[in-house]
């Protein structure tokens, strides 16, 4: 991996802002507005398709019990109209379910390979100085009337023309390289209009982010400029009540969702630093005053509900939520992907609340911060199994549910309202427990029956090179290793065989539902990873708080786990250090249609041809579809079509969802790791995608933004 | 094994052969070498008989001995019938165990009209 060496002159930035950090801005003194609801019930799904406003706190979604309730509140509770997606692609997820699938039919798939370039829009965001080998945009605009709006790597917010790929206006927040955590990534914004503000107000509609450095950012959507009336001048410090400022430790790279008018966001706590780490708490801001609304801290819910006391901090090192939640506006709930604690490969020094809310989807009342239900995916996680992506609403088989993909390929679909699985979970048993911490690895883990992206365990046979010789290395490597297949545990005596890997299975690109035609799209990672618990006195690794420069190698290569016996090293993708190749045959990654009614495979297929890979990273230019690793996700449109980039191979590319044949390609300047969009302008439809790379997938990096339609 | 050739002495080495030869005793003794860790480790002992053919090929080789062919080509056939027996028709899985196996195959034929015309 590369190791982007350091200059001096971050040294020097990190000094110098080191004062200027230090400024904690003041404690708002004046208490959330939600300071009176914090004893309100679960709200009753059956009194919240009320749209109306003015509605009385009986039928808004936090019924208080004897509680004031201020009614500017209750009505900021309620539900609020939201927008459609077709014409636009208002919510990161597309629609308000996350579904990603748009009813757009003009592009099918007998006219898609007339597609041509509409326009290429560059932002001109490309790493400079330290932020050499960080970048990872991942970023997927929104299209809402006009314009496109998105955030750049550096979270510059950007309004863009969406006919022409204009630049209408920009902002930037002026976020230093430092803050950069495990990558540069801003995969998007939300977009909220104020229900009660008048069209022509300032920031009546307003683009919300979050920043690296940890931030909300809210500024109008007519011309970029800071919100006011939000925060401090368009700005709310997430910093606030985490403790100690460390630029790169605490970053949100996911957009936040707005449920109710609560601007709800997690953020990542970088992987593997200490156990006494920034707090995974979850937060609900007013999204009119950027007010905290509510606080949700898994390990102290009551007590830090409006906030820690004074002079104390939100509970460190618990799981955070650095993936995209999902708003439900109807039941006034959102969704939380949570991740693991910080430490990710050692679990006896957890508490029983992280152990009962890591890796797990939770849902809370985004009215009052309250948990409604969770349901976990691991028990006691050491893998790395963060729940990473989005997950998608719709109604199955009559019930309001939610679909949740995981990093281990299992597909679960639940009751939105009580959390229940609507489809079989099974339980594995037996599981082996291991040396280093036998008591606290699970016997057993759950598992979905209905559908899992997940492959068999691996053979000797299974090594693979280019030669014998690599292969017989790798074949060594595995004899070597502790692994008695899925949920080896960790070990350190030898090294261990963790597959699936940490990537997935299904990743943030997490997976497009067509509800019409009743299929799932799940692009998916096949990769292992080859991961050794290392000994205190063996760790050469110092945490983020401690570092003078900063590593840019993969997650997990060599992370000191402070507070932990052992640090933890990864071998992400198990790669022979010599010809850099996977020690496993392709593909590394595939794309599968699933039918929503049964559960079962329509049809399957390795996603990525090796035109950019091959032994020692040179570019093979072979057109074989071997199924590359891949990041990013698809979006599926009523006219029968998949567009998808995400692997390796730079390609954006149009599938048949009936035959997953690749009927178009277009080769992408830089990676293609971001998700795509359809939308319509003037009756022409287009699909657009972001082009900008990723220093983990190893693309080039790059500022494109691409639009392509049909001919006119 | 090779000590009848020493009875005729060489008109000329074919260099090219000579160094296919090395190349091959080369490639045998890692894979002889890291064939042996694999068995130690409970793992398959193909590469440490094929590399026990390698060997014997590259030292015929270096010789300029016919029976550096027939010595690979059984090599060559094991090596088929391993990899068909471990994986079939599974063409990813076969890339690593036919492709230099055979590139070599070719290598050593084309030192055939060499090594006939030393014979003679």
């Amino acid at each position: 991996m590369p190791r982007t060496p350091y200059s001096l002159a971050l040294v020097a930035a990190l000094t110098a802002a080191g004062p200027l950090l230090a400024q904690d801005e003041p404690a708002p003194d004046t208490l959330p507005a939600t300071d009176a609801a914090p004893d309100a019930e679960a709200a009753d799904p059956a009194t919240e398709t009320d749209t109306d406003i003015g509605a009385d706190t009986g039928d808004a979604g936090a019924p208080a019990e004897g509680d004031e309730v201020p009614a500017e509140v209750a009505a900021a509770r309620a539900p609020q109209p939201q927008p459609e997606v077709g014409a636009d692609w208002p919510f990161w997820g597309g629609d308000t379910d996350a579904t990603r699938y748009t009813p757009l039919d003009q592009i099918t798939p007998q006219n898609v390979s007339q597609l041509e370039r509409v326009f290429e829009y560059h932002t001109g965001d490309l790493p400079e100085g330290t932020a050499e080998g960080t970048y990872s945009p991942e970023v997927t605009p929104l299209k809402i009337g006009d314009d496109l709006l998105m955030c750049s790597a550096m979270n510059i917010l950007i309004s863009v023309d969406a006919a022409t790929g204009d630049e209408n206006w920009r902002f930037d927040p002026g976020v230093p390289n430092e803050a950069i955590p495990y990558g540069a990534t801003c995969r998007g914004v939300a977009v909220w209009t104020d229900p009660e503000a008048a069209e022509d107000e300032p920031c009546a509609t307003r683009v919300i982010q979050g920043t690296l450095d940890a931030k909300i950012v809210a500024v109008d959507i007519a011309d970029g400029s800071p919100c006011e009336s939000f925060g401090e001048n368009g700005t709310v410090d997430l910093w606030q009540d985490i403790g100690e400022r460390v630029p790169g430790w605490y970053a949100v790279t996911a957009p936040p969702v707005v449920v109710r008018g609560v601007v709800v966001t997690g953020a990542q706590v970088k992987d593997g630093q200490a156990e006494d780490s920034p707090s995974g708490v979850i937060r609900g801001f007013d999204a009119r005053t950027g007010e905290l609304a509510w606080a949700w801290d898994l390990a102290a819910p009551e007590e830090n509900r409006n906030g820690p006391p004074e002079g104390e901090v939100y509970t460190r090192g618990t799981p955070n939520m650095w993936t995209t939640a999902t708003a439900d506006e109807e039941l006034g709930y959102v969704y939380l992907p949570m991740g693991n604690s910080a430490v990710d490969y050692y679990g006896s020094n957890r508490s029983e609340a992280e152990n009962e809310f890591a890796t797990s989807l939770v849902a809370l009342d985004a009215t009052t911060g309250e948990e409604v239900w969770h349901f976990q995916t691991v028990i006691n996680d050491v893998w790395d199994y963060d729940l990473g992506s989005q997950a998608t609403l719709l109604d199955w088989q009559g019930t309001p549910a939610i679909l949740l993909p995981s990093k281990q390929g299992d597909i679960y679909i639940l009751d939105r309202a009580t959390g229940e699985p609507l489809t079989p979970v099974g339980e594995l048993t037996d599981l082996p427990q291991g040396e280093i911490e036998p008591d606290y690895i699970s016997e057993t883990q759950p598992y979905s029956e209905w559908h899992t992206l997940r492959m068999e365990p691996l053979e000797p046979k299974d090594a693979w090179g280019a030669t014998p010789l690599d292969q017989l290395w790798c074949r060594i490597q595995f004899h070597r290793a502790n692994y008695q297949g899925y949920f080896t545990p960790p070990s350190s005596d030898a090294p261990w065989i963790q597959y699936p890997g940490y990537n997935g299975g299904s990743d943030w690109g997490s997976v497009a539902v067509d509800t019409e035609r009743g299929i799932i799209v799940a692009n998916y990672n096949d990769i292992p990873n080859y991961n050794r618990l290392v000994p205190r006195e063996e760790v050469e690794g110092v945490p983020i708080y401690e570092q003078d420069e900063r590593g840019t190698g993969p997650e997990g290569a060599a992370d000191p786990q402070v507070g932990a016996p052992y640090g933890i090293n990864v071998n992400a993708g198990w790669r022979n250090p010599v010809t850099g190749m996977p020690c496993v045959a392709p593909p590394y990654g595939g794309i599968r249609a699933i039918d929503l009614e049964t559960g079962e495979t329509v049809w399957d297929r390795p996603l990525g041809t090796a035109r950019r890979n091959g032994p020692f990273g040179i570019p093979s230019y072979l057109p074989l579809n071997i199924g590359t690793p891949n990041n990013g996700g698809s979006v599926v449109t009523a006219g029968g079509l998949i567009f998808i980039a995400a692997a390796t191979d730079n390609l954006f590319r149009a599938i048949d969802i009936e035959t997953g044949e690749t009927l178009w390609s277009d080769v992408l300047p830089a990676g293609g790791q971001a998700n795509p969009i359809a939308y319509e302008v003037n009756g022409r439809q287009y699909v657009l995608v972001t082009a900008m790379g990723h220093h983990f997938m190893e693309t080039p990096v790059g500022d494109s933004v691409i639009a392509y339609a049909l001919p006119e | 094994m090779v000590a009848h050739s020493t009875t005729t002495v060489p008109r000329h080495r074919n260099w090219a052969v000579t160094i296919l030869g090395w190349v091959c005793v080369l490639l045998g003794l890692l894979l002889l070498a890291g064939g042996v860790w694999l068995i130690v480790l409970g793992g398959s002992w193909y590469y440490a008989l094929a590399g026990i053919g390698l060997i014997a090929t590259g030292l015929l080789l270096t010789r300029q001995h016919m029976a550096a062919v027939w010595v690979y080509l059984v090599t060559w056939l094991g090596t088929v019938a391993w990899a068909w027996w471990e994986v079939g028709d599974d063409w990813w899985m076969q890339v690593p165990r036919l492709l230099a196996p055979t590139l070599i195959l070719i290598l050593v034929l084309l030192c055939l009209p060499a090594l006939y015309r030393r014979g003679r």
